[in-house]
């Protein structure tokens, strides 16, 4: 069997980093809009 | 015997009276979204505390209207523009009953220009829910009744469309994705538009005294079977425009077709439950029913439009790839045509859908969530963000393909048509977030004065409503702006675009 590539694996690299980037960053705005909620709401 | 051109541009087979159908909805759904656009606006201005224009019962008036032709009569007219064109047009085949898409069209102009008339003549304050004991004028139900029969069989007509393809060989073993899409669009409009009429056809009676009353949590529980899942609709048409703009302008496949043909599968199957949220504080319905749809059911139809958020991105970098645009990671997404508003206008719809419209509507749809936020105007920013950045941005894009391949002119004004799409979709943006965060703040949905002069006890808002509540005025402004030169490039390439030779 011939050895894969790792582009033969992933045909959209770019999309999978994207995917992740924008995970991470909507991961930060959730706790940090959490947190103003619960400031909002008066949440201890 | 049917005759057919090759439009030059897509290469589709295209047959006469597939074109009229399409035209002529489209035509319809553009006419409807500058009534419900321009009601839209006042109502904008309205909430706006520093603006507050309308009276009281315009207020109510122009609110349920612009719900009535932005929600519903622009985007169904442009969905069964779609059902004529991705069940005959984009399998080269004819259209099999023009005769029944018209009598479709008849009924939802006619039933569309009765509401119009009846709620401008004040014979229906009563909001796009009409929640009974809400009572309206018979004309206004009936109107109702009209438009969505009217509806119901022009997705009757895909149905038989494909069938008919199917005997005469105009696809093989299953649809393409874009009509795959648009099957599941169907599948939902049937189930959705039976609950529609099961529930608006006694309240019609009623509202003539035949009936002697409509039992309130029984309305509720039907209506929403028409209320939640005709947004579903939507989202389902918007997946498929989405991967047919990507066919169109990059030539886009997706990487995994089995992949985002189950994602639409998700869709019919449990999609419908998203409604359940407008009945969480209902006493007639179980927990168990409650939870089980909106801890459980709900996150399979997200999980489907995740499947369509990542699938989309990755058929473009692919083609752009196959382009040659191979270098670093994001050569593609620099070399992607921007400048293309068919294309930005669909990139932009995917983005604001997912991150504004997607993640609030799991967060609303949740149970402990919902009961925070339910009936603040929080709901009204997170279906502004999928119902208009998300489908009307869309649609928006898929015009300016639309009007080449079926009116055959060409769009005037290439360097306003390249900006529509940014000026529409940051002002929805800035529209919803702006709804969304004062909604955080308890500021109620739908309410005409939320100073609540005159009420027996005084309530005061949290300052900083005020910096949000004039986002949303200034997002609307912008999204208005951008809508004006939208029916502008839409009717003026129709009028005056540069005819296209065959």
């Amino acid at each position: 069997m011939p050895k894969l590539d790792h582009k033969d694996i992933i045909e959209a690299p770019g999309v999978l980093v994207l995917a992740l980037i924008f995970l991470a960053v909507f991961v930060v705005i959730w706790f940090a809009h959490l947190k103003w909620l619960m400031d909002v709401w008066g949440v201890k | 015997m049917a005759i057919f051109r090759t439009d030059p541009l897509s290469g589709l087979k295209i047959e006469k009276s597939t074109e009229n159908l399409v035209r002529w909805n489209l035509i319809a759904a553009f006419a409807t979204l500058a009534v419900g656009g321009l009601l839209g606006l006042l109502v904008v201005l309205t909430r706006w505390p520093s603006v507050h224009l309308l009276p009281l019962d315009y207020y109510y008036r122009f609110l349920t209207l612009h719900g009535i032709d932005a929600l519903l009569a622009w985007i169904i007219f442009f969905e069964i523009a779609l059902v004529h064109f991705t069940s005959a047009a984009i399998l080269g085949v004819r259209s099999y009953a023009p005769w029944l898409g018209w009598l479709a069209f008849a009924l939802m102009l006619a039933g569309g220009a009765v509401i119009n008339v009846i709620v401008l003549m004040g014979g229906a304050d009563i909001m796009f829910t009409s929640y009974v004991p809400l009572k309206g004028s018979p004309m206004y139900y009936l109107g109702v009744i009209l438009f969505a029969v009217g509806a119901l069989l022009g997705f009757i007509v895909f149905f038989i469309n494909i069938a008919m393809a199917k005997r005469d060989g105009g696809f093989k073993r299953t649809l393409p994705l874009g009509s795959f899409g648009m099957l599941a669009a169907s599948i939902i409009a049937v189930l959705t538009l039976a609950h529609g009429a099961a529930i608006m056809v006694p309240t019609w009676l009623w509202s003539m005294d035949i009936l002697g009353s409509i039992d309130p949590a029984a309305y509720r529980l039907v209506f929403w079977g028409l209320g939640h899942p005709s947004q579903q609709i939507n989202v389902s048409a918007m997946v498929a425009v989405w991967y047919m703009t990507s066919a169109f302008v990059v030539g886009g496949k997706p990487v995994n077709e089995k992949l985002s043909r189950t994602a639409f599968v998700l869709y019919i199957l449990f999609i419908n439950v998203a409604s359940e949220h407008h009945l969480l504080v209902d006493p007639v319905l179980s927990t168990w029913h409650k939870i089980v749809n909106t801890s459980y059911m709900m996150h399979l139809a997200v999980l489907a439009s995740m499947i369509h958020a990542f699938a989309i991105p990755a058929s473009i970098e692919v083609a752009l790839r196959k382009q040659g645009h191979t270098r670093g990671l994001f050569e593609w997404l620099k070399k992607a045509p921007w400048g293309n508003p068919a294309f930005s206008g669909t990139a932009i719809s995917i983005l604001l859908f997912g991150f504004l419209g997607g993640t609030t509507g799991v967060i609303f749809g949740t149970e402990q969530f919902n009961i925070i936020r339910h009936n603040t105007i929080a709901i009204t920013g997170h279906f502004h963000s999928t119902v208009v950045a998300g489908t009307t941005l869309a649609f928006m894009g898929f015009t300016y393909l639309l009007i080449p391949f079926i009116f055959r002119r060409e769009i005037i004004w290439k360097g306003f048509a390249t900006i529509q799409p940014w000026i529409y979709g940051v002002g929805v943006a800035l529209l919803s977030i702006g709804m969304m965060s004062a909604g955080s703040f308890g500021v109620p949905r739908r309410h005409y004065d939320i100073t609540f002069s005159g009420a027996p006890f005084s309530f005061t808002f949290d300052p900083s409503i005020d910096l949000f509540l004039s986002m949303m005025g200034v997002g609307g402004l912008l999204a208005v702006a951008g809508g004006v030169l939208y029916i502008c490039l839409a009717f003026g390439s129709i009028i005056w675009g540069k005819k296209i030779e065959q």
